[in-house]
C-alpha cells in the first residue's frame, strides 16, 4: 500500500515509536492528574517551561538546564498552594502558569530579542526526533511507568481518598510529590520533543476517555494507554494518508475515540434504564 | 492493668485562632466500646483526626498500642471510616471490590500486591456487609447507604484491633444499621476491638457502646453509662430530659 | 513581619519602582538629522547607505524575531509618532504596516512603501507547482504572492529608488546626497547581480532545497533553479509528514549532498532532514530579520548576500572560480 512506502523513513519510524512511549507515559499519569484535578497542569507547566526557556537563553545557558530544575521548583509549588493557600489544583496552576509566561515575556523582552525564536523550543516536533531524543524518552517512558506499576496500589488509595491512604501507613506527602515531580520532569523532556499541543492533549484525552468507560482503576489505566496509543497510531497513519499535520490529527483522533466512548457509555445507560 | 490501645496525652488544637481542643487525655483500654457524642463544632472529628495523625496537635501526644503515634508503623491494627464523604469524587472509576481492597494495604509490604488471603479477607468482608451483589459496580452509581457499607468493608477488611467511626450510620436505613451494630458488637465482644463510634444519634448509643466520652472542646465525661446516667453533674450539664434520652434505653 | 518592617520595604520598593521607571529606553536622535523607522533589514540596510549622516535609521522588529509573526506593540506606534519617515515593503510583507501607520497622529510622517511598483506585477516569477501528488512540497502555488522581492537585485534596484525618492520629498535640501548615495549603491546591486550570474552559471545542481520556508522564488527564478522548501511562504503552516517524506525523496533523487536552512527558523525539522537524507547543511538567509549577533557584527545586506552566494555556489556544486564579494 501507498502508505507503508512511508514507513521505511526513519523520522516516521521515530515518530511511531517515540510517540508510543510518550502515549503511554502521558496517558498513565494523565488518569492519576484528571482524577485529582490537575488535568491542566501539563499545559501550566508548558508556560512555565517557557519562562524558563527565556531564563536559560537569557543566562546563556543552555534552556534544557535551566528549565528541568525550575519546572520541578514550580510543580511543587502548585501542590503546596493547593495545600495551604486553600485553592484546587486549577487555581493553583493558573497562578503558576501565568508567572511563566509572564516572566518569560518579561526577560525576552529585556534581553532585546533571542537567536530562535523563543516559541520554537515550546514546539518540538513529532516529526523531527533524533535519535538521542528517542532513547531520552524511552528512558523516562520506563522509568515512569516502573515508579506507577510498583507503587500502584498506594496511588490508588491515594488518588481515591488520600486520608485514608496516610492511616493506612502510606507515606502520601513522599508519593505525592514524586509523582508532581515525575510531572514535571515529562512535561519539560516530551514538550521538547513532541510540543506543548501534544503533552497536553495526551494528559488529558485519553484519561476522560477511560473514565468514559472504565470498570475499575487498573481498567481505567489499560483503556487509557490504549485510547493514547490508538491516537498517536492511528494519527500517524491518517496524516500520511490525508496529508494533514500529524500532531493536530493525534489529537483528533483522540477526540474522536473519545466521542466513540462517550456514545458507548450514553448507550449503556441508555439500556439499563430500559 | 490492661494494655492500653489508645492514649491521649494533652492534646490541644488551635484553628484561626480558636481552641478547638484544650487539654484532652484520655485511656482507652482494650474492650472499650465507646460512644463519643458532643455538639456540633465539639472538636470531635478533629480529635480523631489528631489521634490517626493525619491532623498534628498543636501540643501533647498521643500512643497507640503503647507507642508514640511518630513511632507507629503497624497501621494493620487499626480501621477508620472517615466523615466527609462528598469530599470523594463520584466519578471515581472504581469498582465496589477495589475500594474494599485498599483497606488491605495497610498490612502489605512494598511491593504492595494482592494475594489470595487478602482476597479471602475481601470476600469476608464484602459478605458481612452485605455487598458481595454489588462488588463489581462502580462507587458512583451506589446509594449512599450502600456507599457507606462499601466504606465500612473497607475499615474493617484488615479485622482491626482499633476501630475509628466517624459517623457510620448517618446515610444507613433502619435494616443496615441493626446489621452494622450488630457486627461492632460481635467485633468487640469476640475480639475486645477497640471501638471509637462519633455518633450524633445520642438516643441511641446506649444500646451499642459500653464507655460514652462527651467532648466539647474539653473532655466532660468519660467513662461507663451506669456512671454518666447516675451523676448529678451529668444532669446539670444535660439537663435532665437529655440525660434520661441517653439513659432509659441502656 | 512586623508592620513597620512591612512599611519600610513598601516604600523602599515603591522608591525602587520609580527610579526604574524614569530610566527609559529613548531613541535620541542628533539634532538636524531625519528620524527614520525600517520595518526589514534590507530596508533598513537600504536606507543608512542612501541617507548616510542626514539621518538616524532604526529597525522596528527586534533582533532575532520571525518578522511573519510579528505583531507590533505600542511603544512602536509611539516610536512612529516622533519619527520623520517609516519605511516598509508592501502590505503582503508587513500586514500589521497599515495598523501602525494608522495609529500615527504626528503628522510630519512620511509613509515609503519600498516594494510599490513591483508587487503584484512581480508575481508570475512564483512557480505554480500543482498539488497532484501526495508528497507535493510547499510552495507558493499561483495564488500566494511571494513577498520576498527583494532577493531579486533587480527588485532591491527598484526599492533603492523609490526610498531616495522618499527621501528627497521629505529632505528636498539633500536632494544631490540622497541621489549621489543611491546611484553609489544601486551600482554595487548591479555588480551584486553579475557576480550571481556568473557564479552560478555552470552548476551541476540547479535545483536547491531549503528546510526554511519560501521566500527564493525571485532568487530562483532570476539564475535560472530550482527552488523547493518546507515550509510555505510563512513558516507557520507545519509541514506534513509527507512533505517531509517528499523533500527526503527529492534530495535523494536529485543526488544532493547539502540542505539550507535558516537562521531563524527553529532548525529541528532541517536537521532530522539532513540525517535522513544524508546531507549537510548550509545556511542561507532570506535578511528580513537578523540575530542579534550579527547585528553585533554590522552585517550588511551586501555581506549577506555575498554569503548566501558563497552557500548556493556550494550547494549547488558549482565550478568556475568565484568573483570577489
Amino acid at each position: 500500500m501507498y502508505i507503508f512506502e512511508y514507513l521505511q523513513y526513519g523520522f516516521i519510524q521515530r515518530a511511531l515509536l517515540c510517540g508510543s512511549f510518550i502515549a503511554l507515559l502521558c496517558s498513565t499519569l494523565g488518569v492519576l492528574l484528571v482524577l485529582r484535578r490537575f488535568s491542566l497542569i501539563g499545559d501550566g507547566l508548558a508556560h512555565v517551561t517557557f519562562g524558563s526557556v527565556a531564563l536559560g537563553l537569557f543566562l546563556r545557558v543552555y534552556p534544557l538546564y535551566v528549565s528541568l530544575p525550575v519546572v520541578m521548583l514550580s510543580s511543587l509549588g502548585i501542590l503546596k498552594l493547593t495545600q495551604r493557600a486553600r485553592l484546587y489544583g486549577d487555581a493553583a496552576i493558573g497562578i503558576v502558569s501565568s508567572v511563566g509566561i509572564a516572566g518569560g515575556v518579561l526577560l525576552a523582552s529585556v534581553a532585546g530579542g533571542f537567536n530562535v525564536d523563543l516559541f520554537s523550543y515550546l514546539f518540538g516536533n513529532i516529526l523531527a526526533i533524533g535519535k538521542e531524543e528517542l532513547y531520552l524518552s524511552i528512558a523516562l517512558s520506563i522509568a515512569v511507568l516502573a515508579v506507577i506499576v510498583l507503587y500502584f496500589q498506594e496511588i490508588f488509595s491515594m488518588t481515591f481518598d488520600e486520608e485514608f491512604a496516610r492511616v493506612s501507613g502510606i507515606a502520601t506527602e513522599r508519593l505525592n510529590t514524586l509523582l508532581v515531580l515525575l510531572t514535571a520532569i515529562t512535561v519539560v523532556l516530551s514538550m521538547n520533543v513532541v510540543g506543548i499541543m501534544l503533552i497536553s492533549a495526551l494528559l488529558i484525552l485519553p484519561a476522560v476517555t477511560a473514565l468514559q468507560l472504565a470498570r475499575g482503576f487498573r481498567t481505567a489505566m489499560l483503556i487509557s494507554a490504549s485510547a493514547a496509543l490508538a491516537s498517536v497510531v492511528g494519527g500517524i497513519f491518517i496524516s500520511l494518508a490525508l496529508n494533514l499535520p500529524t500532531g493536530a490529527t493525534i489529537v483528533l483522533t483522540n477526540f474522536v475515540l473519545f466521542l466513540f466512548a462517550f456514545a458507548i457509555r450514553n448507550l449503556r445507560h441508555r439500556r439499563l434504564a430500559s | 492493668m490492661p494494655a492500653s490501645i489508645i492514649e491521649a496525652l494533652n492534646l490541644s488544637f488551635r484553628y484561626n485562632g480558636i481552641d478547638v481542643l484544650q487539654d484532652v487525655s484520655f485511656i482507652a483500654v482494650k474492650g472499650d466500646y465507646i460512644g463519643l457524642v458532643g455538639p456540633n463544632g465539639s472538636g470531635k472529628t478533629t480529635l480523631i483526626r489528631i489521634l490517626l495523625g493525619i491532623a498534628g496537635p498543636l501540643s501533647g501526644r498521643v500512643r497507640l498500642f503503647g507507642q508514640d503515634l511518630g513511632d507507629f508503623s503497624d497501621w494493620s491494627r487499626i480501621g477508620y471510616l472517615p466523615q466527609s464523604f462528598p469530599s470523594f469524587n463520584p466519578y471515581f472509576p472504581s469498582t465496589v471490590e477495589e475500594i474494599v481492597s485498599l483497606g488491605r494495604l495497610s498490612g502489605k509490604r512494598f511491593p504492595k500486591h494482592l494475594d489470595r488471603s487478602d482476597h479471602e479477607a475481601i470476600d469476608r468482608a464484602l459478605h458481612l456487609l452485605n455487598i458481595d451483589p454489588i462488588r463489581n459496580a462502580l462507587i458512583g452509581e451506589l446509594s449512599g447507604g450502600q456507599k457507606q457499607r462499601v466504606l465500612i468493608a473497607r475499615a474493617i477488611v484488615n479485622n482491626p484491633d482499633l476501630l475509628i467511626l466517624d459517623e457510620p450510620t448517618a446515610a444507613l436505613d433502619p435494616e443496615a444499621r441493626e446489621h452494622f451494630f450488630t457486627l461492632l458488637r460481635r467485633l468487640n465482644a469476640d475480639r475486645g476491638t477497640v471501638i471509637i463510634l462519633v455518633t450524633h444519634d445520642v438516643g441511641s448509643i446506649g444500646e451499642y457502646a459500653n464507655k460514652l466520652m462527651y467532648v466539647d472542646r474539653r473532655i466532660h465525661f468519660f467513662g461507663s453509662f451506669e456512671d454518666f446516667c447516675s451523676s448529678d453533674r451529668m444532669t446539670s450539664l444535660f439537663g435532665a430530659n437529655s440525660q434520661h434520652i441517653i439513659c432509659h434505653r441502656h | 513581619m512586623g508592620r513597620q518592617t512591612f512599611c519600610r520595604l513598601s516604600v523602599l520598593f515603591l522608591l525602587c519602582f520609580l527610579v526604574l521607571s524614569c530610566q527609559g529606553k529613548g531613541t535620541a536622535t542628533a539634532p538636524g538629522r531625519l528620524a527614520v523607522v525600517t520595518t526589514l533589514f534590507p530596508l533598513y540596510d537600504f536606507a543608512k547607505n542612501v541617507a548616510g549622516e542626514r539621518a538616524d535609521v532604526s529597525l522596528l522588529l527586534p533582533p532575532g524575531i520571525e518578522p511573519h509573526g510579528f505583531e507590533p506593540r505600542p511603544a512602536d506606534i509611539v516610536r512612529l509618532n516622533a519619527a520623520d519617515l517609516f519605511i516598509y515593503t508592501s502590505p503582503y510583507m508587513e500586514p500589521w504596516a497599515q495598523v501602525l501607520i494608522k495609529g500615527v497622529q504626528s503628522g510630519k510622517l512620511e509613509v515609503i512603501q519600498a516594494g510599490s511598483g513591483i508587487l503584484p506585477e512581480g508575481n508570475p516569477s512564483v512557480p505554480a507547482h500543482r498539488h497532484e501528488r501526495r508528497d507535493q512540497v510547499a510552495s507558493g502555488g499561483p495564488e500566494a504572492v511571494d513577498p520576498h522581492i527583494w532577493l531579486d537585485f533587480a527588485n532591491a534596484v527598484k526599492m533603492v529608488e523609490t526610498i531616495r525618492d522618499g527621501f528627497i520629498r521629505k529632505d528636498p535640501a539633500g536632494r544631490e546626497i540622497y541621489e549621489k548615495n543611491a546611484a553609489d549603491y544601486t551600482e554595487k546591486l548591479k555588480a551584486l547581480d553579475e557576480q550571481y550570474r556568473k557564479g552560478l552559471q555552470s552548476c551541476e545542481k540547479r535545483i536547491i532545497v531549503n528546510g526554511g520556508h519560501f521566500a527564493f522564488a525571485y532568487m530562483a527564478k532570476r539564475y535560472g533553479f530550482r527552488y523547493v522548501s518546507v515550509y510555505g511562504i510563512s513558516p507557520d503552516a507545519e509541514p506534513t509528514a509527507a512533505n517531509l517524506a517528499g523533500i527526503t525523496k527529492i534530495l535523494r533523487e536529485n543526488g544532493l549532498r547539502f540542505l539550507f536552512h535558516e537562521e531563524l527558523i527553529n532548525p529541528k525539522v532541517a536537521q532530522m532532514l539532513s540525517k535522513e537524507a544524508g546531507v549537510a547543511l548550509l545556511k542561507l538567509q532570506p535578511a528580513h530579520n537578523l540575530s542579534k549577533e550579527q547585528l553585533d557584527r554590522n552585517e550588511s545586506f551586501l555581506s549577506l548576500m555575498g554569503e548566501n552566494l558563497k552557500n548556493l555556489r556550494t550547494g549547488m556544486q558549482c565550478q568556475q572560480a568565484s568573483s570577489k564579494p
